[in-house]
């Protein structure tokens, strides 16, 4: 029975009534409208579901950083540093007179013909929702260097062939401090060196 | 004499009524009514769309919908409509974006209230977040002023835990489902 039936219901009901109560028949009148007022203001509601679907999958990720002692010898300021793909630059070098122009490169002659430059920095990679212990770390040059010229990370020589192994069981959130060096003979023409070199962290 | 006039006045009188029934114009006409009656109540209804800048909802424009986010992870790559605007070490929150449309007719009422909750606990290592509303199995209020028959899109938050699974982290490679209940009542 909706809310106009119940309503003439109780009206005829009511006015059928003969009691001589005087003002109870307005009451009662009075009654049933605000029972039909409350009924109608009832709060009209609708719903709905909406149904998620996911999968979480582990992952890790690299970045370089600057070393705590960035700016002092051996450790030049990466650009764009805290992320996966940064810049380094060793400015110029010469044989001659252990000439080169950065403050913060390490200039070393190694022997009577090479010179080195190198500059230290940081790795850190970090995991989410995985349950290996460590991770393994390597490096590849995307570009073979110039005859007598040689890149190296932590005195291990880099090549175009392959990635090769700097680290089997580094630990994951933990800042890993390599090396860059740069191995050149004195017979090596005036030219820019460069070169990218790719990192790659395998979580064990 | 008498039997005479008498037939005379039959035949006379029979004429007269060919004649007037001849005249008399035939019935071609009916007439009746349709007592028609409506009873035209009041009501909203509910219904979840695609957000332009979101995933594609699964049966988008009904009050059933679904939203795949796909295969998420913290630093890997995301479905499209789907983005990671935080990666901290303890979590990671992967959010899309969808539409609630509520439509209204024969109510006074100008906004509607949107609450929601999660129809069961939250799996492991995981949060919602409906426009930064963490939600739980009791109702927790959306928005209270909703305007009705226009899309009002909300972010959905999934909030992930990067722990291990095991170690609080949720499970890895499996596929995690959850259903979120929304109700507009009208203010």
């Amino acid at each position: 029975m909706n809310g106009t039936a119940l309503y003439y219901l109780l009206f005829h009901l009511t006015m059928s009534c003969n009691f001589k109560f005087g003002g109870m028949k307005a009451l009662l009148m009075m009654g049933v409208l605000l029972c039909l007022l409350a009924s109608s203001a009832a709060a009209q509601t609708s719903s709905g579901q909406l149904t998620i679907t996911m999968s979480v999958q582990s992952s890790i990720t690299l970045v370089f950083q600057n070393n705590p002692s960035v700016g002092t010898t051996g450790f030049c300021p990466l650009t764009n540093a805290g992320t996966n793909n940064v810049g380094l630059d060793f400015g110029t070098a010469a044989f001659p007179g252990s000439f080169h122009t950065s403050a913060c490169v390490n200039y070393t002659h190694l022997t009577a013909a090479v010179y080195e430059v190198s500059s230290a920095f940081d790795v850190v990679v970090t995991k989410a929702n995985s349950s290996s212990p460590n991770y393994r770390l390597a490096a590849q040059i995307s570009t073979p260097p110039p005859a007598n010229v040689s890149w190296l990370l932590n005195n291990v020589t880099l090549t175009t062939a392959s990635f090769t192994t700097l680290d089997t069981a580094d630990s994951y959130a933990t800042a890993i401090t390599k090396t860059l060096q740069v191995h050149v003979k004195n017979t090596v023409a005036a030219q820019p060196l460069l070169e990218t070199i790719t990192f790659l962290a395998t979580a064990n | 004499m008498l039997k005479k006039y008498i037939s005379i006045m039959r035949g006379v009188a029979l004429a007269g009524l060919l004649m007037c029934s001849a005249l008399l114009p035939a019935q071609t006409t009916a007439s009746g009514v349709i007592n028609g009656s409506l009873n035209n109540t009041s009501g909203i209804s509910i219904q979840f769309d695609s957000d332009p800048a979101g995933v594609t909802l699964g049966a988008a424009g009904t009050n059933a919908a679904t939203a795949n986010f796909g295969t998420v992870s913290a630093f890997g790559p995301l479905s499209g409509g789907v983005t990671r605007p935080s990666v901290t070490a303890g979590n990671f929150t992967v959010r899309t974006i969808f539409d609630v449309q509520v439509i209204s007719g024969g109510l006074t009422s100008t906004t509607y209230t949107l609450t929601a909750n999660l129809a069961a606990a939250a799996p492991t290592g995981m949060n919602y977040k409906v426009d930064a509303v963490t939600l739980t199995t009791a109702l927790q209020t959306i928005q209270i002023n909703g305007a009705y028959n226009i899309d009002i899109a909300h972010n959905l938050d999934l909030v992930i835990l990067t722990a291990a699974p095991g170690a609080g982290g949720p499970a890895v490679n499996t596929p995690i489902t959850t259903t979120i209940n929304f109700t507009a009542t009208a203010n």
